[in-house]
């Protein structure tokens, strides 16, 4: 099994997409992490889910966690009604936010190869590299766990936690 | 003047130019000029690390990396939120009122704990307030870092120059608490007027809003309780260890550190959770500092300046506590006082020494100078640009001649206002 037998297109997110956008897009894909492409529409960085999610927090509560806690429930929802005032290019412009370059992997990896490389950068998606001016197509992590899976024995009952 | 001082002397000042231009980071710096001054054998292991006029100060280093242990625990445990939370609703959202309360509470945190973690703990609970009551929070923010800056000159642990003062002039906690504080106390006071005079027409006040501040539960800010006991306990017993000094005569490093030590004993956290705080660089920018400083002393340049100085100054000690405070605060405004002051304190010692008892009040002029001349400009001191930064990730952005046009004001009246200060109380 290779990359390239693997690969699917994803969405992609631009830097003036807003934080309220990439949620719904995380909330209905699952994904882990986003693909950003530039102004052209080429694929350059990922943001991860949990970053997205920080984005639609005060600032202040990411600098203090202990504030979290203080707020009441009307106050704690009013919250939110700021949540799509920021958008992702604040993410990638954020020196404390680390964003990571998108990984490029051969579309004649092996599953192995594409698993180390991931796990190397640390990387939720990974583009597999095609012929120039092909769409470009992307692996995800579950994408490549369920081909992991496909290899191991089979469980006897359901996954437990 | 030998080759060696002529070359040990551009390593110096270039090194200061690049810390003051923030071209290169400041530990690179700190650094690679103390090897230098190596290479050059301005200086050698023995004087690097066993030498107590040339050395590295291990008084300063391990005191302010025992205070770093203490305050990284004391600050997990939510007590400076909650406190913020409980004055803003004491003060029922009358945002003035507020804004003394914080100040008062972040000047005498800021005697006990440095300034940038005061800052880096009361700035985020003061976004949350002002968000409740939909006013702005730059006021507040400008006139936190400056009441940080001006209650940090109260102690010997308030702001790092202090420390090193203390060690290089042999003065004790309650040298720093009876000579220091009477005055800051007075600056507290006016400083509160000069935030009233600069800040109050953005300080409106929305009845509607006050609400949104009393549901705030400040309770749930304290995150572990036998934590914040255990935190609180350990404090008090190195507080009143620093002011025992004359009876257990501890130094102030050993104190810290066995304060860090039974906390560290005593609340068993994680080792990741316990250093979490401890500002390597800094301590590191420090030892690189002093064996700069070093250098110069083993090739008796301070010394050759100070005689110049003692020449100059002559028995006129008021005008040269007056020369010292108002040049310090000028430096301090424009470069890191922590190097200003760790160049300055070896030749305000020479003064020392060489005038007896009338020039003690020298050192009491250096530090008002060095510690209040951080308020006279964004870059004056590094709580300053971590307020700057905190304020910019929350959306409300303090430009550097905003903060520059109120600090201006700050630093020339308190600053001012220290001379006749020193005047009346050691020279008249």
């Amino acid at each position: 099994m290779r990359a390239s037998d693997l690969q699917s297109d994803l969405p992609v997110v631009r830097r003036d997409t807003t934080a309220l956008d990439a949620a719904r897009l995380i909330a209905a894909t699952h994904l882990a992490g986003l693909v950003v492409a530039d102004d052209s529409g080429t694929p350059l960085a990922v943001v991860s889910a949990v970053d997205v999610l920080a984005l639609m927090l005060p600032g202040y509560l990411l600098d203090d966690v202990s504030l979290a806690g203080v707020f009441d429930e009307r106050a704690a929802e009013e919250l939110w009604g700021h949540a799509g005032d920021h958008s992702i290019g604040e993410l990638l412009d954020d020196e404390h936010v680390h964003v990571n370059d998108l990984l490029k992997v051969d579309a004649d990896a092996t599953i192995v190869e594409v698993a180390a490389l991931m796990t190397d950068a640390r990387a939720q998606v990974a583009q597999v590299r095609g012929e120039p001016g092909a769409p470009a197509m992307f692996l995800t992590l579950s994408t490549v766990m369920d081909a992991i899976l496909t290899f191991c024995a089979p469980l006897d009952g359901p996954p437990t936690a | 003047m030998s080759v060696q001082i002529i070359l040990a002397l551009a390593v110096f000042v270039g090194a200061y130019v690049l810390i003051a231009t923030e071209k290169v980071p400041r530990i690179t710096v700190a650094l690679v000029g103390a090897a230098l001054m190596v290479i050059i054998g301005a200086t050698d292991d023995h004087g690097i690390f066993f030498s107590e006029n040339s050395g590295i100060d291990w008084n300063v280093i391990f005191l302010l990396l025992g205070m770093m242990i203490i305050v990284g625990i004391l600050q997990q445990t939510g007590v400076f939120e909650f406190l913020a939370i409980w004055a803003a609703k004491r003060a029922r959202g009358r945002p003035f009122i507020i804004m003394v309360m914080l100040v008062v509470i972040t000047a005498v945190l800021s005697a006990f704990l440095d300034n940038v973690t005061t800052v880096l703990l009361i700035a985020p609970v003061t976004l949350l307030i002002c968000e409740r009551l939909a006013i702005p929070a730059i006021p507040f923010l400008i006139a936190e870092v400056m009441a940080s800056n001006i209650g940090g000159t109260a102690t010997l642990i308030g702001d790092p120059p202090n420390i090193i003062i203390a060690s290089r002039g042999g003065l004790s906690f309650n040298d720093f608490v009876v000579n220091l504080a009477p005055i800051i106390a007075i600056l507290l006071v006016v400083f509160i007027g000069l935030c009233w005079l600069m800040f109050r027409k953005q300080l409106t006040y929305d009845a509607a809003r006050v609400e949104r501040v009393m549901e705030l539960n400040e309770r749930e800010a304290i995150r572990d309780v036998p934590l914040l006991v255990k935190a609180l306990i350990v404090l008090g017993l190195v507080l009143a260890g620093f002011v025992l000094h004359s009876v257990i005569h501890l130094a102030p490093a050993i104190v810290a550190l066995l304060g860090a030590g039974l906390l560290v004993l005593i609340t068993r956290l994680e080792t990741r959770k316990i250093f979490a705080d401890v500002e390597w660089e800094t301590l590191l920018f420090f030892a690189g500092l002093f064996i700069m400083v070093g250098s110069l002393v083993n090739l008796g340049v301070i010394a050759m300046v100070g005689q110049a100085a003692t020449q100059a100054v002559g028995s006129n000690y008021f005008g040269a506590a007056g020369g010292l405070l108002f040049g310090s605060a000028v430096f301090s405004g424009i470069v890191d006082n922590i190097p200003y002051v760790a160049t300055l304190a070896p030749l305000t010692n020479d003064l020392v020494q060489s005038g007896g008892s009338p020039a003690q009040p020298l050192w009491w002029a250096l530090a008002l100078g060095a510690d209040l001349g951080g308020n006279a400009t964004a870059i004056g001191a590094s709580a300053n640009v971590v307020v700057l930064g905190i304020a910019k990730r929350n959306g409300q952005p303090i430009s550097f001649w905003t903060f520059t046009k109120y600090g201006l004001i700050v630093t020339a009246v308190t600053v001012t206002l220290c001379l006749p200060y020193l005047w009346l109380r050691y020279f008249l």
